[in-house]
């Protein structure tokens, strides 16, 4: 009786053993292990901190302390002339840096193909930026443009062209430009790459009927070489404004987002309040969560929109 | 060969063309590499020198004392010991978690397993920006590992994993599957057909993740910044040389922050002159797959 009881209770104590030595058999568990350093840090690095932005948006936090302001926050958030200020810089700056790195970029990768002696020096040289950190190069760059022993008012000076120095970091009128000069230097080469890579894919063949129709580089450009790269082109572009609304680091060390405000964006607006800026100020992390949402709104509504209009661009051609 | 082709069907029109456009590319590439130029030249100049300004971008009198004093007294010896530390560190984890999670990604039946993938790719995309700096940091107090490097290592490596693994993952389509079942059939397990017969094939995706991460790692400036706000002795390079361009008394100092830029930006560029194609082969890679 108690032998049959036994047998009857070890079948599926077998079968689950077996189950198990076949998964392990499969590499089931050798899988999870494999798998779960980068799905742990993805839970850690990139999903708690997403939720945990909900978490103080209606408080007021300072990193020690925090209370429920309700919709404080949001009124806030409405009233502050410096955040939406920053929201138009962050469009000026986006979309002067697309329209000058965008055209750029392409007519290099066009040259590029061109094989001109020295092109593969070139685009060593055209992408070296990239790989230089955007905190060292936006520091070398206020040397240059440092208003009193920066070598491009001595250069300027020197040519005749200014009188007296410029204070090209400090004015409000020129700060923007400086910020965007940088932005350029330090990416067109990327976006280089990719229309290359891009170019590349489009048969030389297209090219040889087309010269011997008689197109001349013009015509080809506009008729040939912009159509084809059409796909192509429109995921760079996406690529480009979405990280050109991210951008803040080289602003933070280029002018901490001054004078007087001129090239504060929304990230860099926001960082200032998650850790309290320079003039000591202490951090408002309840009040920068609800901007942050703001802000990663902006970005996702510019990226539906562009979204849209390519794609109603793409039935009208 | 290429140049007989083109020599044969360019006109003598597109030949002064062909000059415009290299006279115009010459330009470009001069104005691209004249910062970094200027500030390595300006690294071998006086204070003196580099306080007064001037149009000349050569030295007029060259000296190395700068270097030592930013080694020796402004704590450079110590930056780049941890940009060395936070660059290979990243390095290391990205290979590690990018190879085996794209193994297990291409070859691997599970339920979920388009749901996770999912969820890496949304994470590309979705980004609340500088505000998620907080959350880590305060989780890194809790945890005492506030005051490491090896928290910005972890968050570093875990921001550019998805890119790294999407690019395993399409690498192992150019791996034939046989290799796998052959592998199995031998007797080795699943990490053994991974580790012995797989690893060894990856070489020239991991060397473009290597490069990748490294650059990631040696040029990340914010969190770094962030968690070592309080913290000297842990900053990298790029921290540093930069905390010293908006702390006060280091204001005049133009000549050891001229001598920390140049020990920053010396090291990767010298890699990236010896790899520059697989660089950029990798970058063009990770952008148009990710």
């Amino acid at each position: 009786m108690k032998e049959n009881l036994n047998k009857a209770l070890e079948k599926p104590g077998i079968s689950v053993w077996q189950k198990v030595k076949k998964a392990n058999n499969r590499g089931d568990f050798a899988s999870v292990f494999m798998l779960a350093p980068a799905v742990i840090l993805l839970i850690v690095v990139s999903v708690y901190p997403f939720i945990w932005v909900f978490r103080y948006v209606c408080y007021e936090y300072n990193g020690i302390t925090s209370y429920f302001t309700g919709t404080h926050n949001l009124v806030r958030a409405f009233h502050d002339l410096t955040f939406w200020k920053s929201v138009v810089h962050t469009f000026e700056y986006a979309g002067l840096k697309i329209v000058f790195i965008i055209p750029f970029a392409l007519l290099m990768a066009v040259f590029m193909k061109q094989k001109i002696t020295g092109s593969e020096l070139f685009r060593g040289i055209y992408f070296m930026p990239t790989i230089i950190s955007a905190a060292i190069s936006s520091m070398v760059f206020a040397f240059i443009f440092a208003s009193y022993n920066g070598i491009l008012n001595a250069v300027l000076r020197f040519a005749g062209l200014i009188d007296k120095n410029v204070n090209w970091l400090g004015d409000t009128k020129t700060a923007m430009w400086v910020v965007l000069i940088v932005a350029i230097w330090g990416g067109f080469g990327n976006y280089m790459i990719y229309f290359m890579s891009g170019l590349s894919s489009i048969s030389d063949d297209v090219y040889e009927s087309a010269r011997i129709d008689g197109a001349n580089g013009i015509q080809t450009f506009f008729r040939i070489t912009l159509p084809l790269l059409s796909p192509m082109l429109k995921v760079i572009l996406m690529l480009a404004i979405t990280g050109a609304f991210k951008d803040y680091e080289a602003i933070m060390v280029l002018t901490q987002g001054g004078p007087n405000n001129r090239t504060q964006v929304m990230f860099l607006y926001i960082y200032q309040l998650i850790f309290g800026s320079q003039t000591g100020s202490s951090p408002q992390i309840g009040y920068a969560t609800v901007l942050s949402l703001i802000a990663s709104l902006i970005v996702g509504l510019v990226t539906a929109i562009y979204l849209f209009v390519s794609r109603k661009l793409d039935n009208v051609v | 060969m290429k140049k007989t082709r083109n020599a044969a069907v360019l006109s003598k029109g597109s030949k002064a063309a062909r000059f415009v456009i290299f006279l115009f590319m010459v330009v470009a590439a001069l104005l691209t590499i004249y910062p970094v130029v200027y500030v390595v030249l300006g690294a071998f100049k006086a204070n003196g020198e580099l306080l007064i300004g001037g149009t000349s971008i050569f030295p007029k009198e060259w000296i190395f004392v700068n270097f030592i004093e930013a080694w020796n007294e402004a704590n450079f010896a110590v930056y780049t010991m941890n940009s060395i530390y936070l660059a290979v560190g990243v390095m290391i984890l990205s290979l590690v978690i990018s190879s085996m999670a794209g193994y297990v990604f291409a070859r691997k039946q599970f339920p979920g397993k388009e749901l996770i993938y999912g969820v890496f790719v949304a994470f590309m995309f979705i980004n609340v920006g500088s505000v998620t700096l907080r959350p880590l940091f305060e989780l890194a107090i809790k945890l005492h590992m506030n005051t490491s490097l090896f928290s910005v290592i972890l968050i570093s490596a875990g921001g550019g994993q998805a890119t790294y693994i999407f690019l395993v993952r399409a690498y192992m389509k150019t791996v034939p599957k046989e290799l796998d079942e052959a592998a199995r059939i031998d007797g080795c397990t699943f990490f053994q057909t991974f580790a012995r017969v797989i690893l060894p094939l990856l070489k020239p995706i991991l060397a473009t993740i290597a490069l990748l991460s490294f650059r990631g790692g040696w040029n990340e400036y914010i969190l770094p910044l962030v968690f070592t706000m309080t913290n000297q002795a842990k900053r990298p390079l790029t921290v540093g040389v930069t905390m010293l361009k908006n702390s006060g008394d280091g204001a005049a100092a133009w000549n050891i922050m001229f001598a920390g830029a140049t020990i920053s930006i010396i090291p990767i560029l010298l890699i990236y002159v010896f790899t520059s194609r697989q660089f950029i082969q990798g970058l063009t890679a990770g952008a148009v797959k990710g």
